[in-house]
């Protein structure tokens, strides 16, 4: 029934896909969900692991599911998870563009803009509980998250230095620990 | 005014060939991460192409936020559709993506071969954590910015409390959320009309 796994991969993030107002990061909550609790194809600390790699590698975050689509059906299933978290979403924003364009000064966009932002905000806040949920965050994952939102608002820190410099301090963490251990 | 000035713009904006528009979008895609995308691509498309103007990169990187769909592959089918029609529209969506893909892929198999390793899982979570301060830092910037009245932080909370704690499934809170929401907004753009 292997087959059938690459088709839950398409059911599951082509409604994901449609639903994710406020981008990437507000799909966060439901991939977590499917993935781990509905479907069981990766545990808790994969996830995490994933996450973090999605973060780390260049381009659009959503390509999680690219790692997750892997890990369920080899590269066909990375493919076909790519492309349903992908494809719906840009068809409708190839639909909607030409529209919104026209109608700069429309009570309805108005209302559609202002009406989805706070249901983005509450989707990204929950992406961002979850992610910690997942990753058992101990005090350490959350200086680390509270310094780089600081960072991230106060510097012009660039995304790469950001990375760079995490990943440096966790690998001393690291070899300290061990030492002392 | 508008109307005379729209056809000019469109008169003037340069004719953009497909590969130019793809290899914009490869270097776009492959150079950058992490909510930062956007402001790359208005350094690029805006400031340095000339391709588009600020006003529209502006008016496509609102539609790019509230649409479903990631932003950057959102704001590369816009500035594609801009310059080239559907085909500009896929090509721009195709580099955004596609190497990407590739990346994120080589990364998935050095976690194959390293993954079982304690020191490889605490530096992600380290990231993971990093990653989640900076899409808090993100949040915290489109929150301050929704308009201040009793309704919108309500939604935004309820969303927060039942998608984020009680970990109900997405796609339904957002098919009841999303349409109550925008009712409530055009209520109020309505009263504010009148």
């Amino acid at each position: 029934m292997t087959g059938s796994r690459l088709l839950a991969l398409i059911l599951v993030f082509s409604p994901v896909s449609i639903m994710s107002f406020g981008g990437g990061q507000s799909t966060i909550p439901e991939i977590q969900h499917q993935a781990v609790t509905v479907h069981g194809w990766l545990t808790d600390d994969q996830f995490t692991d994933f996450f973090a790699i999605s973060r780390a590698a260049p381009g659009p975050s959503t390509l999680i599911v690219a790692l997750i689509g892997w890990q369920v059906y080899g590269l066909l299933g990375a493919v076909a998870a790519t492309l349903a978290i992908f494809v719906p979403s840009s068809i409708v924003m190839y639909a909607v563009s030409a529209w919104w364009q026209r109608n700069e000064e429309s009570v309805i966009r108005k209302s559609i803009e202002r009406g989805l932002a706070p249901v983005a905000v509450g989707l990204i806040f929950a992406g961002a509980v979850i992610v910690l949920n997942a990753a058992h965050a101990g005090l350490l994952a959350l200086a680390t998250t509270a310094a780089v939102c600081v960072l991230r608002s106060m510097t012009g820190i660039s995304t790469y230095a950001m990375v760079a410099a995490v990943a440096a301090a966790y690998l001393l963490l690291f070899a300290l620990f061990q030492f002392t251990a | 005014m508008k109307a005379v000035n729209a056809p000019a713009d469109v008169a003037l904006r340069p004719r953009v060939g497909l590969l130019a528009l793809l290899l914009t979008f490869v270097r776009l895609g492959t150079m950058t991460f992490g909510g930062s995308v956007q402001s790359w691509v208005h350094r690029e498309v805006v400031e340095r192409l000339g391709w588009i103007d600020d006003k529209a990169f502006l008016s496509g990187l609102t539609v790019a936020q509230v649409l479903p769909g990631a932003n950057p592959v959102n704001i590369a089918l816009y500035v594609g559709l801009q310059l080239r029609g559907a085909a500009g529209a896929a090509v721009a969506v195709f580099g955004m993506i596609v190497p990407a893909f590739c990346l994120t892929l080589c990364l998935g198999y050095f976690y194959r071969a390293y993954g079982h390793l304690a020191v490889v899982h605490f530096v992600l979570g380290g990231l993971a954590a990093a990653g989640v301060g900076a899409t808090l830092t993100m949040a915290f910037k489109v929150a301050r910015r929704l308009p201040r009245n009793l309704m919108t932080p309500l939604i935004a909370l309820t969303v927060f409390g039942v998608v984020g704690l009680l970990r109900w499934p997405m796609v339904p809170v957002v098919v009841v959320a999303v349409p109550v929401s925008i009712a409530l907004a055009f209520v109020q753009e309505k009263r504010k009309a009148s």
